[in-house]
């Protein structure tokens, strides 16, 4: 059976909390990438959003990007994803089933419209961590940082998220060329 | 949203054996032109509370 790490949300009271997105995102994928395995170095385990944002960002609340967070958690807990840019869909899908989760870039404003919305009235650019796809109906189990439970009618914890809507969020994606995903994707832990 | 999504040819089918998906997705991942940020990628936004 697929690793389910450990769900961070980025609303936890922290410094940054709601530009936290990318590194409560990549906690999770960190958590995935070693399935839960202490790495024992000097950071704190398992890892949490604040943690890689005072690696990447010490003195500022700036936008985060998967490169830089990349670099941050590999020097935290040795977890060297695959950032990659451009990827096609099918070649996305098949990533996820050959058993790696993935940090993938997307544009709110496509999942606002859905009881899946975890911040009313936010469109932007956003990090979301996906862990596996389910056979039967095609869809993705979704962490999304903002899907904290924090009022109703928001989530709470990882979602099934329609195949279509993460792939339509995903192509929104400021930046992105047409028709694909950008993404960092763990190690094959399957 | 891309009126034409590109799909890649080399993708195995969805209920292809895993053996293919990790194959591909090896060959996925050594793609050099993957591996270049685009330049007008932007950074994640803030969130509401």
């Amino acid at each position: 059976m697929t690793y389910r790490p450990t769900f961070r949300k980025q609303g936890d009271g922290s410094r940054c909390q709601w530009t936290n997105c990318g590194p409560a995102s990549y906690a999770m994928a960190a958590d995935r990438h070693r399935r839960g395995v202490d790495p024992r170095t000097s950071h704190g385990w398992k890892p949490t959003p604040p943690e890689i944002r005072n690696y990447v960002t010490p003195h500022s609340c700036g936008a985060t990007n998967l490169n830089q967070l990349d670099v941050a958690t590999t020097h935290m807990y040795l977890v060297n994803m695959d950032v990659r840019y451009g990827i096609p869909w099918s070649s996305f899908q098949s990533l996820i089933i050959s058993g790696r989760g993935a940090v993938v870039q997307i544009l709110y404003r496509v999942i606002a419209p859905t009881r899946l919305d975890g911040s009313p009235g936010f469109t932007g650019n956003h990090a979301i961590y996906v862990n596996e796809r389910r056979a039967s109906d095609g869809a993705y189990l979704v962490y999304d940082p903002l899907a904290d439970g924090r009022r109703p009618g928001i989530p709470k914890g990882p979602q099934w998220w329609p195949a279509s809507l993460l792939k339509a969020a995903a192509y929104a994606m400021p930046g992105t060329a047409s028709g694909t995903v950008n993404a960092s994707f763990t190690r094959d832990t399957d | 949203m891309p009126d034409k999504p590109y799909a890649d040819p080399k993708a195995p089918k969805l209920t292809a054996p895993i053996v293919e998906h990790k194959k591909h997705a090896e060959e996925v991942l050594a793609d050099e032109k993957h591996k270049t940020k685009p330049e007008d990628l932007p950074d994640f936004d803030e969130a509401n509370p």
